[in-house]
Protein backbone atom coordinates (compact mmCIF):
# COMPACT_ATOMS: atom_id res chain seq x y z
CA UNK A 1 0.00 0.00 0.00
CA UNK A 2 0.96 3.36 -0.66
CA UNK A 3 2.08 5.46 2.31
CA UNK A 4 -1.09 7.63 3.99
CA UNK A 5 -1.66 10.95 2.75
CA UNK A 6 -3.56 12.01 6.16
CA UNK A 7 -5.85 14.90 6.22
CA UNK A 8 -6.04 15.12 1.86
CA UNK A 9 -9.82 15.74 1.34
CA UNK A 10 -9.26 14.78 -2.01
CA UNK A 11 -7.67 10.80 -1.05
CA UNK A 12 -10.95 11.01 1.66
CA UNK A 13 -13.50 12.23 -1.30
CA UNK A 14 -11.95 9.73 -3.76
CA UNK A 15 -12.49 7.10 -1.28
CA UNK A 16 -16.08 7.81 -0.23
CA UNK A 17 -17.13 8.01 -3.90
CA UNK A 18 -15.89 4.20 -3.86
CA UNK A 19 -19.57 3.24 -3.04
CA UNK A 20 -20.49 -0.67 -4.34
CA UNK A 21 -22.24 -1.39 -7.36
CA UNK A 22 -25.20 -3.84 -7.04
CA UNK A 23 -24.56 -6.56 -9.88
CA UNK A 24 -28.21 -5.91 -11.10
CA UNK A 25 -27.60 -9.40 -13.62
CA UNK A 26 -23.88 -8.48 -14.43
CA UNK A 27 -22.51 -11.39 -13.94
CA UNK A 28 -24.90 -13.29 -15.24
CA UNK A 29 -24.59 -11.57 -18.69
CA UNK A 30 -20.99 -12.31 -18.40
CA UNK A 31 -20.89 -15.79 -18.26
CA UNK A 32 -24.08 -15.90 -20.82
CA UNK A 33 -21.18 -14.45 -22.91
CA UNK A 34 -18.78 -16.99 -22.24
CA UNK A 35 -17.84 -18.99 -24.79
CA UNK A 36 -18.44 -22.60 -24.64
CA UNK A 37 -16.54 -24.62 -23.13
CA UNK A 38 -14.00 -27.14 -25.08
CA UNK A 39 -14.58 -30.71 -25.26
CA UNK A 40 -15.36 -31.43 -21.51
CA UNK A 41 -16.82 -34.77 -22.20
CA UNK A 42 -13.75 -35.73 -23.52
CA UNK A 43 -11.98 -37.23 -20.85
CA UNK A 44 -15.10 -39.23 -19.14
CA UNK A 45 -15.28 -40.69 -22.41
CA UNK A 46 -11.49 -41.61 -22.56
CA UNK A 47 -11.88 -42.83 -18.90
CA UNK A 48 -15.06 -44.82 -19.61
CA UNK A 49 -13.52 -46.23 -23.12
CA UNK A 50 -10.42 -47.39 -21.01
CA UNK A 51 -12.21 -48.85 -18.05
CA UNK A 52 -14.25 -51.10 -21.21
CA UNK A 53 -10.91 -52.36 -22.74
CA UNK A 54 -9.82 -53.19 -18.97
CA UNK A 55 -12.86 -55.42 -18.45
CA UNK A 56 -12.75 -57.05 -21.70
CA UNK A 57 -8.97 -57.62 -21.90
CA UNK A 58 -10.03 -58.93 -18.00
CA UNK A 59 -12.27 -61.16 -19.31
CA UNK A 60 -10.10 -62.13 -21.63
CA UNK A 61 -6.64 -62.96 -19.64
CA UNK A 62 -8.06 -63.68 -16.12
CA UNK A 63 -7.72 -67.01 -14.89
CA UNK A 64 -11.37 -67.17 -14.06
CA UNK A 65 -12.13 -70.97 -14.53
CA UNK A 66 -8.67 -72.05 -13.18
CA UNK A 67 -9.10 -69.96 -9.46
CA UNK A 68 -8.49 -72.05 -6.21
CA UNK A 69 -11.14 -72.68 -3.70
CA UNK A 70 -11.21 -69.67 -1.58
CA UNK A 71 -12.22 -71.20 1.76
CA UNK A 72 -11.68 -70.02 5.77
CA UNK A 73 -8.60 -72.01 6.08
CA UNK A 74 -7.03 -70.35 3.08
CA UNK A 75 -7.26 -67.38 4.45
CA UNK A 76 -6.57 -68.06 7.61
CA UNK A 77 -3.37 -69.73 6.49
CA UNK A 78 -2.04 -66.63 4.07
CA UNK A 79 -1.72 -69.05 1.32
CA UNK A 80 0.29 -67.10 -1.12
CA UNK A 81 -0.63 -69.38 -3.58
CA UNK A 82 -4.27 -69.45 -3.03
CA UNK A 83 -4.22 -65.81 -2.54
CA UNK A 84 -2.61 -64.11 -5.17
CA UNK A 85 -4.69 -65.13 -8.13
CA UNK A 86 -7.89 -63.69 -5.96
CA UNK A 87 -6.24 -60.45 -5.38
CA UNK A 88 -5.07 -59.82 -8.88
CA UNK A 89 -8.31 -60.55 -9.83
CA UNK A 90 -9.83 -58.65 -6.87
CA UNK A 91 -7.83 -55.61 -8.16
CA UNK A 92 -8.45 -55.71 -11.59
CA UNK A 93 -12.21 -55.40 -10.94
CA UNK A 94 -11.74 -52.75 -8.35
CA UNK A 95 -10.13 -50.66 -10.41
CA UNK A 96 -12.45 -50.60 -13.39
CA UNK A 97 -15.25 -50.66 -10.96
CA UNK A 98 -13.33 -47.13 -9.81
CA UNK A 99 -12.80 -46.22 -13.01
CA UNK A 100 -16.80 -46.67 -14.63
CA UNK A 101 -17.81 -44.76 -11.44
CA UNK A 102 -15.15 -41.74 -11.72
CA UNK A 103 -16.42 -41.30 -15.59
CA UNK A 104 -20.09 -41.40 -14.33
CA UNK A 105 -19.38 -38.99 -11.96
CA UNK A 106 -17.68 -36.64 -14.04
CA UNK A 107 -18.24 -32.91 -12.56
CA UNK A 108 -18.50 -30.76 -15.54
CA UNK B 1 -13.32 -20.21 -1.09
CA UNK B 2 -10.19 -17.85 -2.31
CA UNK B 3 -9.03 -16.26 -5.57
CA UNK B 4 -6.71 -19.03 -5.98
CA UNK B 5 -8.54 -22.01 -5.66
CA UNK B 6 -11.69 -20.78 -8.49
CA UNK B 7 -8.81 -19.47 -10.63
CA UNK B 8 -7.29 -23.22 -10.73
CA UNK B 9 -11.11 -24.46 -11.13
CA UNK B 10 -11.10 -22.44 -13.83
CA UNK B 11 -8.33 -23.36 -14.93
CA UNK B 12 -8.02 -26.97 -14.63
CA UNK B 13 -12.27 -27.77 -15.70
CA UNK B 14 -13.35 -24.38 -17.38
CA UNK B 15 -15.74 -23.90 -14.45
CA UNK B 16 -18.19 -21.36 -15.06
CA UNK B 17 -19.39 -21.24 -11.89
CA UNK B 18 -16.17 -20.72 -10.22
CA UNK B 19 -15.48 -17.74 -13.19
CA UNK B 20 -19.05 -16.39 -12.06
CA UNK B 21 -17.80 -15.86 -8.60
CA UNK B 22 -14.56 -14.32 -9.69
CA UNK B 23 -16.97 -11.98 -11.33
CA UNK B 24 -19.01 -11.29 -8.92
CA UNK B 25 -16.10 -10.63 -6.81
CA UNK B 26 -14.36 -8.06 -8.66
CA UNK B 27 -17.28 -6.42 -10.75
CA UNK B 28 -18.06 -3.49 -8.54
CA UNK B 29 -14.30 -1.77 -8.61
CA UNK B 30 -13.73 -3.14 -12.28
CA UNK B 31 -17.18 -1.21 -13.70
CA UNK B 32 -16.58 2.09 -11.28
CA UNK B 33 -13.07 2.63 -12.58
CA UNK B 34 -14.11 1.57 -16.35
CA UNK B 35 -17.13 4.04 -15.71
CA UNK B 36 -15.07 6.98 -14.17
CA UNK B 37 -12.32 6.06 -17.01
CA UNK B 38 -15.23 6.57 -19.52
CA UNK B 39 -16.32 9.82 -18.38
CA UNK B 40 -19.44 8.72 -16.39
CA UNK B 41 -20.51 7.22 -19.08
CA UNK B 42 -22.40 3.68 -17.22
CA UNK B 43 -23.01 1.48 -20.68
CA UNK B 44 -20.04 2.26 -21.91
CA UNK B 45 -18.35 1.32 -18.45
CA UNK B 46 -20.35 -1.70 -18.49
CA UNK B 47 -19.56 -2.73 -21.88
CA UNK B 48 -15.94 -2.58 -21.17
CA UNK B 49 -16.43 -4.55 -18.15
CA UNK B 50 -17.69 -7.09 -19.80
CA UNK B 51 -15.10 -7.45 -22.51
CA UNK B 52 -12.37 -7.19 -19.59
CA UNK B 53 -14.08 -10.37 -17.89
CA UNK B 54 -14.28 -11.95 -21.35
CA UNK B 55 -10.70 -11.15 -21.88
CA UNK B 56 -9.74 -12.12 -18.11
CA UNK B 57 -11.74 -15.63 -19.04
CA UNK B 58 -9.50 -16.37 -22.05
CA UNK B 59 -6.35 -15.39 -21.23
CA UNK B 60 -6.74 -16.38 -17.28
CA UNK B 61 -3.98 -19.10 -18.39
CA UNK B 62 -1.16 -15.92 -18.21
CA UNK B 63 -1.98 -15.15 -14.60
CA UNK B 64 1.21 -15.58 -12.78
CA UNK B 65 -0.06 -14.87 -9.07
CA UNK B 66 2.91 -12.73 -8.67
CA UNK B 67 0.57 -9.34 -7.95
CA UNK B 68 -3.18 -9.59 -6.74
CA UNK B 69 -6.31 -10.74 -8.80
CA UNK B 70 -7.36 -7.74 -8.86
CA UNK B 71 -4.19 -5.86 -10.27
CA UNK B 72 -4.27 -7.81 -13.14
CA UNK B 73 -7.96 -7.45 -14.14
CA UNK B 74 -7.26 -3.56 -13.54
CA UNK B 75 -4.60 -4.09 -16.00
CA UNK B 76 -7.17 -5.62 -18.78
CA UNK B 77 -9.72 -3.00 -17.70
CA UNK B 78 -7.69 -0.31 -18.87
CA UNK B 79 -6.22 -2.04 -21.93
CA UNK B 80 -9.52 -2.07 -23.22
CA UNK B 81 -10.42 1.50 -22.46
CA UNK B 82 -7.19 2.39 -24.44
CA UNK B 83 -8.95 0.03 -26.90
CA UNK B 84 -12.09 2.15 -27.18
CA UNK B 85 -10.13 5.33 -26.24
CA UNK B 86 -8.44 5.44 -29.71
CA UNK B 87 -11.61 5.31 -32.05
CA UNK B 88 -13.61 7.26 -29.49
CA UNK B 89 -12.37 10.85 -29.77
CA UNK B 90 -14.31 12.09 -27.17
CA UNK B 91 -12.93 9.87 -24.66
CA UNK B 92 -9.62 11.08 -25.79
CA UNK B 93 -9.80 14.72 -25.44
CA UNK B 94 -7.08 14.52 -22.64
CA UNK B 95 -5.64 17.58 -20.70
CA UNK B 96 -8.68 20.02 -21.07
CA UNK B 97 -6.43 21.75 -18.40
CA UNK B 98 -7.65 25.27 -20.00
CA UNK B 99 -11.14 24.99 -19.16
CA UNK B 100 -12.61 27.88 -17.18
CA UNK B 101 -12.48 27.14 -13.61
CA UNK B 102 -16.05 28.56 -13.17
CA UNK B 103 -17.58 25.39 -15.56
CA UNK B 104 -17.04 23.04 -12.36
CA UNK B 105 -17.89 25.81 -9.68
CA UNK B 106 -19.49 24.05 -6.82
CA UNK B 107 -22.30 25.38 -4.69
CA UNK B 108 -20.76 27.69 -2.28
CA UNK B 109 -19.06 25.86 1.00
CA UNK B 110 -21.01 22.84 -0.04
CA UNK B 111 -19.28 19.15 0.70
CA UNK B 112 -21.46 17.69 -1.90
CA UNK B 113 -20.53 20.24 -4.17
CA UNK B 114 -16.94 19.27 -3.53
CA UNK B 115 -17.72 15.94 -4.03
CA UNK B 116 -19.71 16.59 -7.60
CA UNK B 117 -17.41 18.85 -8.47
CA UNK B 118 -14.42 15.99 -7.97
CA UNK B 119 -16.41 13.85 -10.40
CA UNK B 120 -16.28 16.41 -12.69
CA UNK B 121 -12.82 17.03 -12.04
CA UNK B 122 -11.80 13.56 -12.58
CA UNK B 123 -13.25 13.76 -15.88
CA UNK B 124 -10.74 16.55 -16.88
CA UNK B 125 -7.61 14.89 -15.81
CA UNK B 126 -5.30 12.97 -18.84
CA UNK B 127 -6.79 9.42 -19.00
CA UNK B 128 -3.39 8.48 -17.90
CA UNK B 129 -3.55 10.54 -14.83
CA UNK B 130 -6.76 9.96 -14.00
CA UNK B 131 -6.14 6.15 -14.05
CA UNK B 132 -3.16 6.30 -11.90
CA UNK B 133 -5.40 8.28 -9.30
CA UNK B 134 -8.29 6.29 -9.52
CA UNK B 135 -6.58 2.85 -9.10
CA UNK B 136 -3.95 4.91 -6.13
CA UNK B 137 -6.23 6.82 -4.48
CA UNK B 138 -9.83 5.46 -4.76
CA UNK B 139 -8.91 1.74 -5.33
CA UNK B 140 -6.18 1.70 -2.67
CA UNK B 141 -3.35 -0.32 -5.04
CA UNK B 142 0.26 0.32 -4.08
CA UNK B 143 2.27 2.16 -6.85
CA UNK B 144 4.23 -0.67 -7.55
CA UNK B 145 0.75 -2.64 -8.54
CA UNK B 146 -0.96 0.47 -10.56
CA UNK B 147 2.31 0.29 -12.45
CA UNK B 148 2.16 -3.23 -13.42
CA UNK B 149 -1.45 -2.34 -14.29
CA UNK B 150 -1.59 0.75 -16.33
CA UNK B 151 1.96 -1.41 -17.69
CA UNK B 152 4.12 1.44 -17.22
CA UNK B 153 7.34 2.81 -14.78
CA UNK B 154 6.82 3.17 -11.08
CA UNK B 155 8.32 6.50 -11.77
CA UNK B 156 5.78 7.64 -14.27
CA UNK B 157 3.04 6.24 -12.32
CA UNK B 158 4.04 8.58 -9.35
CA UNK B 159 4.07 11.63 -11.26
CA UNK B 160 0.77 10.62 -12.67
CA UNK B 161 -0.46 10.42 -8.95
CA UNK B 162 1.40 13.61 -8.09
CA UNK B 163 0.23 15.50 -11.09
CA UNK B 164 -3.22 14.46 -10.71
CA UNK B 165 -3.74 15.29 -7.47
CA UNK B 166 -2.28 18.58 -7.83
CA UNK B 167 -4.54 19.62 -10.91
CA UNK B 168 -7.79 18.48 -8.87
CA UNK B 169 -6.85 20.68 -5.97
CA UNK B 170 -6.13 23.31 -8.54
CA UNK B 171 -9.54 22.62 -10.16
CA UNK B 172 -11.63 22.07 -7.10
CA UNK B 173 -13.09 25.68 -6.47
CA UNK B 174 -14.32 25.72 -2.49
CA UNK B 175 -11.03 23.11 -1.40
CA UNK B 176 -9.28 25.58 0.24
CA UNK B 177 -12.29 26.79 1.85
CA UNK B 178 -13.38 22.95 2.55
CA UNK B 179 -9.73 22.39 4.13
CA UNK B 180 -9.96 24.82 5.97
CA UNK B 181 -12.95 24.23 7.46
Amino acid sequence: MNPPEEKDPIDTRLREQDTYINDDGFTARVVAALPPRRRTWLRPVLLLGSAAVGTVLAIQWLPWSNLPPLDISALLSLNSQVLSPWFVVLSVTASLMWAVVAAIQWED
Amino acid sequence: MTDADLIARVLTREDQHAFAELVRRYQSPVRAFLTRMARGDAHLGDDLAQETFLKAWRKLHTYRGSAPFSTWLFGIAFNEFRTVARQRKELTLDDIDELPVEATQPPADSRSGLRLDLTEALKRLHSNERAAVLLCCQNGLSHEEAAEALDCPLGTVKTHVLRGKEKLKRWLSGYQHYESA
